[in-house]
């Protein structure tokens, strides 16, 4: 037993030495970058084959990491430990960047290569004025319908139209519409179409209480006719198996519903009556991230592979790989990209759609509004009573971050 | 006689019935999976379901042992299960022996410690591990992981042990040590022997929790090829969820097999040698 | 006195290992947790932390309102629920699996093996949109063939209770299964036969000799498995709190509670706060236990 603790201790010590000895970066060490990531096989795909062709002299590789997040919370700034680089949503900019782990941009990039990048997603990239993600591709939420059951006349451009087509459809195990109606992504459409928003960019919550209260009642119309589970399997499926004759899903719906032989249809977002706005759904900006230490001792490798991500080639090798709608607006130049109704019409949506909030606040956000929408959808609690008690538990926890 | 048997071929009966019920109820959830595993649509939130699975192919199983990394999963699982649960064996049995024959100060303090010890809601000790791997290079290092597994279950190994050891009458290993056996060889001898049930017992738990850990598994290994069965089952479920439930289903029996087979052989060393006409006390 | 020494330093000796990696891996933890909530550690200071004293504890009391309490006491009541069953239907299970004759009780100890041998949160997956599905699970689907209506089973507080008690239970049995299987192997056969011969029936062997066999056997592992019941997140969580995937129960125990009232705020020093505070909490809780058992 003294033996194998000693073996044991040995261990230890030699691994922690090891641990210790490298400081300096070789050569070959710094044009290795890895890169963290949680995306599909096809997305990271293109990518490689892209990159190897654009950058042959980097090492460049994709680990695929599904508690990302939380990891890269644990790791931060640790070399030894940590990716140079990592492929996020936008959505954590402020939480790591707050953190100080992150990079700025600009700096790695030429000048004027985000000339020609969509407005909107170089927004959604910068907190605090400084940009922290180079945008790829973005994502929104579209308005799906099934072309056997919803002809083309009948697709809904109000709400109301949406809510009359509902009760006409909805009823024996068959629904008009469903959307995953107390989750906080998708509900969060309904409050920008009532002019509110769930967080404004001081970390203020629910800046309209009234938008929201109003967007909660009206909505609750909408609910009772859609099924009582709002997760994303139950959703998906009544969809994907022809049950369902529309919904609002994302980009990621679309080849699963292909698969399953639905006569997809993609149109815009309904508007609602009451103020004449469509539905604007929040938007994702996907994009690389630059780690701190990456950034000062991989400079070079670093600014190469940003560089050859800027080309539109990769925006459009992604949009046929996977229906991705690029950041670069050059892409959509491109005949294939044109012709792409997935992807135009992710771009439509896009002119109205809301970029996530990438501040930290936002992170607890998420579970309030689920919370507050669960208590009105599902547990038929008072609208007033529910939204205070949300707004309530906003601010204890948004104070609690701090 | 006749009469008798014939009753008891009755309750015979009934008991096996009542355990064919008992299992199938137990085992729907899993006979779900099984079925959907073994279907060539995407039926797990299909509306018509049958136990029977619709268009039957082993695609799916195909699919999960040559297409996804399940092979090095299981090997990665495989080493840490051997290592982990040894190492926790061998740790465990001695302290456990001490603590439950041996007097001596402080030994009641750290008993009462160990339970209290369980007490401590464990989500934020991640962070605290991590800091204490770091420094070791033990990050994203399979040692890392041993420790850390081997760790989390000393507790309940030294207690489920201690408290098995504590019900073996010492009388036995007296008698052994008139005959001039030293300590180590009457733990050997004798009290292993005696212990089967609680040793396999808590082996077996210990290869289970490793088997189906999958937190710190994800969190501090990285890289596809590093994964264990459980971490690579979540990343699977995590982000290729959209539209493979079969393969899913699939993988997750795949998974559980090993440990089910190796459960079914362990039963047979589960009987304790003390019914052999041990010392009665 | 040398031996005595002697004995000491070998006792600690051979413990070492263990102890030393339980003071690693579990009491360090603690320890830390403790250090980390006496300071700033937040998003806005993730590495530039400081102490900042016991500042951390009085804003954690927000957190310990009515919603807290109640969530207490549904842990409290979710515990004692869930090991009175756990701890019955094993004993019944494990007791007619020893009636010697019966030949296939190999394979039905496998079986039930089963829920066990899946990662825990497959099993919570299958279950929540397997079984208890509004629109697809099995139960619904069997309702629908009696002719009933199709039932929420997750979005009320007391049927979600009832379904994360079965499910816990699922997950939880064949632990208890095999724990009490083996101290019940470890019984001299003799006792019954000279029982039996007595004329004791099945119940007052069951009580003389069967309970007080395995009761020291299986305690520490049932100790553990009621510290695990009470701290239990991933049942409750994962099937009627996980965001985005919220069923409208209002059913919380002390974790996942703190888990949206807190955790997610991402302040660690906060954070740790509140899990010191639940640690201390439990510890009064178990030492009472304790000290009635020593009444005993």
């Amino acid at each position: 037993m003294k033996r194998l603790l000693s073996i044991f201790l040995c261990i230890c010590l030699l691994l922690s030495l090891s641990a210790c000895g490298e400081q300096t970066l070789g050569a070959a060490q710094a044009k290795k970058l890895v890169i963290w990531h949680d995306k599909e096989d096809a997305v990271i795909a293109a990518l490689e084959k892209y990159l190897t062709s654009a950058t042959p002299d980097l090492e460049i590789v994709f680990e695929k990491k599904s508690s990302l997040t939380d990891s890269l919370k644990l790791v931060g700034n640790d070399p030894s430990a940590a990716p140079d680089m990592f492929i996020f949503a936008h959505d954590k900019i402020g939480v790591f960047a707050e953190m100080g782990i992150l990079a700025p941009i600009k700096p790695l990039l030429e000048e004027d290569s985000l000339a020609n990048y969509i407005p909107m997603t170089l927004d959604a990239a910068t907190y605090k004025e400084t940009l922290y993600q180079l945008p790829l591709y973005f994502e929104t939420l579209l308005f799906m319908y099934n072309r056997r059951y919803m002809q083309k006349e009948e697709v809904p451009s109000t709400t109301d139209d949406l809510l009359t087509y509902m009760k006409n459809n909805t009823g024996r195990g068959r629904y008009g519409f469903v959307e995953q109606h107390s989750t906080a992504y998708y509900f969060a459409g309904w409050i920008h179409g009532f002019g509110g928003s769930i967080i404004d960019e001081n970390g203020v919550p629910f800046p309209n209480a009234k938008a929201v209260k109003d967007a909660l009642n009206y909505h609750s119309q909408f609910v009772a006719l859609m099924p009582g589970e709002t997760e994303y399997n139950t959703v998906n499926t009544l969809f994907l198996e022809g049950k369902a004759d529309s919904t609002i899903g994302g980009p990621w719906m679309v080849s699963s519903a292909r698969a399953a032989g639905i006569d997809l249809g993609i149109a815009p977002m309904p508007t609602v009556n009451a103020t004449g706005k469509a539905l604007a759904p929040y938007s994702g900006i996907q994009g690389i991230y630059v780690l701190n230490y990456a950034a000062k001792h991989k400079t070079e490798a670093v600014k190469k592979l940003l560089a050859a991500l800027t080309d539109p080639a990769i925006g459009i090798d992604l949009a046929m790989a996977s229906g991705c709608a690029p950041a670069n607006s050059l892409c959509y130049d491109d005949e294939r990209v044109a012709k792409d109704e997935l992807v135009q019409s992710m771009k439509a949506t896009a002119e109205i759609a809301v970029p996530m909030p990438n501040i930290p606040e936002m992170d607890v956000m998420w579970t309030v509004v689920g919370n507050l929408l669960t208590d009105v959808n599902m547990s038929g609690k008072d609208i007033n009573e529910s939204f205070d008690a949300a707004l309530a538990q906003a601010n204890q926890l948004i104070d609690a971050m701090k | 006689m006749t009469k008798n048997r014939i009753k008891e071929g009755i309750r015979l009966t009934a008991l096996n019935i009542f355990f064919i019920v008992w299992c199938f109820i137990a085992l729907i959830p899993i006979l779900y999976a099984a079925s959907v595993s073994l279907s060539g649509q995407n039926g797990l939130l299909s509306s018509e379901f049958s136990f029977i699975p619709k268009d039957f192919t082993l695609d799916n199983y195909k699919e999960v042992v040559f297409g996804e990394n399940i092979l090095t999963w299981f090997k990665n699982t495989f080493f840490l299960a051997v290592v982990t649960v040894s190492l926790s064996l061998l740790i465990a049995v001695p302290a456990a022996y001490c603590f439950s024959r041996r007097r001596f100060p402080g030994r009641k303090g750290i008993l009462k410690c160990l339970v209290l010890l369980n007490s401590f809601p464990a989500i934020l000790s991640m962070f605290a591990i991590y800091r204490l791997l770091r420094p070791m290079g033990l990050i994203n290092h399979r040692l890392g992981l041993i420790l850390v597994y081997t760790g989390t279950m000393a507790v309940f190994s030294l207690w489920n042990t201690k408290g098995y050891f504590d019900t073996i009458p010492t009388e036995i290993e007296e008698a052994a040590k008139i005959d001039g056996a030293s300590d180590i060889q009457s733990v050997l001898m004798i009290v292993l022997p005696l212990a089967k049930p609680s040793i396999i017992t808590t082996a077996l738990q210990v290869l289970i929790y490793v088997w189906n850990e999958y937190i710190y598994a994800t969190t501090f290994m990285t890289g596809e090829n590093k994964y264990t069965l459980a971490a690579g089952l979540y990343s699977l479920q995590a982000t290729e969820m959209r539209g493979s439930w079969p393969v899913f289903a699939a993988a997750s029996i795949t998974v559980s097999i090993p440990v089910l087979i190796i459960f079914f052989i362990c039963q047979k060393y589960m009987t304790s040698g003390l019914t052999a006409g041990g010392v009665k006390e | 006195m040398k031996k005595h020494k002697r004995d000491v330093i070998i006792s600690y000796g051979w413990s070492f290992p263990s102890l030393i990696l339980i003071a690693l891996m579990v009491v360090f933890p603690i320890f830390y947790t403790a250090y980390i909530s006496l300071t700033n550690m937040n998003v806005y200071h993730w590495f530039d932390f400081a102490v900042v004293g016991l500042d951390n504890y009085f804003r954690a009391l927000f957190v310990f309102d009515s919603g807290f309490l109640s969530a207490l006491f549904a842990t409290i009541v979710w515990t004692v629920v869930n090991m009175v069953l756990q701890l019955i239907i094993a004993f019944v299970l494990v007791s007619l699996l020893n009636i010697q004759k019966l030949k296939l009780r190999k394979i039905y100890k496998t079986l039930l093996m089963f829920p066990w041998a899946m990662p825990g949160y497959v099993s919570i997956l299958l279950w929540k949109t397997g079984m208890f599905n509004t629109q697809f699970g099995l139960l619904n689907q069997w309702m629908k063939k009696l002719g009933y209506e199709a039932v929420r089973w997750l979005s009320n507080d007391i049927s979600a209770f009832i379904c994360c008690t079965v499910v816990n239970l699922w997950l939880a049995l064949p632990f208890m299964i095999m724990i009490m299987d083996g101290a019940m192997q470890s019984i001299d056969r003799s006792y019954y036969e000279s029982a039996i011969l007595d004329g004791a029936d099945w119940l007052k062997r069951t009580r003389y000799i069967t309970i007080p066999a395995i009761a020291p056997i299986i305690s520490p592992a049932v100790i553990i498995t009621v510290f695990t019941t009470f701290k239990q997140f991933d049942v409750v969580y994962l099937l009627t709190q996980q965001a985005g995937a919220k069923t409208g129960s209002g059913f919380h125990t002390i974790l996942t509670y703190t888990y949206e009232n807190a955790f997610i705020t991402n302040n660690y020093g906060y954070s740790s706060a509140i899990s010191i505070i639940i640690f201390i909490l439990l510890l009064v809780l178990s030492a009472r236990y304790q000290m009635k058992e020593g009444d005993r």
